[in-house]
């Protein structure tokens, strides 16, 4: 009785026309029941799809994209900054060099730059004055090694 | 839509994903990797998510092409995927070895089947999924879809029945 309604159920199983309850019916039929030797092939391809219903993923899944966004906004920032601060450390020194001091009367100009230049002159020759010394290096050397 | 909420939409799924992959790849750090990826691969489009009316089928759709794009890649690379998936070896009564094995044998068996009869027998008979969805899923007609899975079922008990009349192959 059972097993003829069962069979009628596995023709239709092997067609593919089965709804999801009918298969539930199988399903619980065979897991649970002895079933005659002509069936137990069914039987394995029952306890296998059960089985495998069995495996699950055993990492948990992470989603990474949060962490590297932050990396990349924070390092944006990072950038803009550097750029901003050379900008306007650049922007400062370029406003020293334009306020030189510049000189408009030309008398006093022409004063000043006369200053300059005995100054130099000066301190060239306080400088100059130093390098007498030199002279005993060459003395020294030419008591070692005589070129004649 | 935050963290919190994806994670709860995908953990029911996220079972169903790796066996899918797992039954296209055969390998498990493969589909554990797979599953990852299209996880990533969903919540970086997680605005668009939200408009679709079942986000489990879409899900299992990204998971089938993401699968089947890795195949192509490796078949072309001239590449297969290696599987290490050994089974610890604990001691067992005779009769749950010889089930095992069985098991391991249908394993076999499906592993052989065309990728389209493998990925509508599992959704079908693993997953128990209706019609309707697997058609989403798979994008076919059902029609398509009921003779692939008859054909899938036909061709497993016939090489199990083979198996056991012929002991080897």
């Amino acid at each position: 009785m059972e097993l003829t309604k069962i069979e009628k159920l596995l023709e239709r199983y092997d067609e593919g026309e089965t709804s999801l309850t009918e298969e539930k019916i199988l399903r619980e039929y065979f897991l649970n029941n002895r079933v005659p030797e002509h069936l137990s092939s069914y039987k394995m391809m029952f306890m296998f799809s059960a089985k495998q219903s069995n495996q699950t993923l055993q990492e948990t899944p992470k989603i990474k994209t949060t962490r590297t966004n932050w990396y990349a906004w924070s390092s944006i920032a990072a950038i803009l900054i550097v750029a901003l601060g050379l900008f306007f450390f650049n922007d400062a020194n370029q406003m020293n060099q334009n306020d030189l001091g510049t000189i408009t009367d030309e008398e006093i100009a022409l004063e000043k730059t006369k200053e300059t230049l005995t100054m130099i002159s000066q301190i060239m020759n306080e400088g100059k004055s130093d390098l007498v010394y030199l002279k005993e290096f060459n003395n020294t050397k030419n008591k070692i090694i005589q070129i004649d | 839509m935050r963290e919190h909420t994806f994670l709860n939409i995908i953990n029911p799924v996220k079972d169903k994903m790796y066996r899918l992959a797992l039954r296209l790849l055969t390998s498990r750090e493969a589909a554990e990797d797979a599953t990852q990826e299209v996880i990533l691969k969903l919540w970086s489009r997680k605005e668009k998510i939200k408009h679709y009316a079942n986000i489990e089928a879409f899900a299992m759709t990204v998971t089938k092409n993401y699968c089947l794009d890795q195949l192509k890649l490796k078949y072309h690379n001239n590449l297969r995927i290696v599987h290490q998936n050994y089974e610890s070896n604990h001691q067992s009564l005779q009769s749950e070895i010889e089930v095992n094995d069985e098991m391991e044998w249908l394993g076999r068996i499906v592993a052989t089947l065309p990728e389209q009869q493998k990925m509508i027998f599992q959704l079908r008979d693993v997953e128990q999924y209706d019609y309707d969805e697997i058609a989403e899923i798979m994008e076919m007609n059902q029609t398509a879809i009921r003779v692939n899975l008859s054909r899938a079922r036909k061709a497993i008990r016939e090489k199990l029945i083979k198996k056991h009349n012929y002991g080897i192959n």
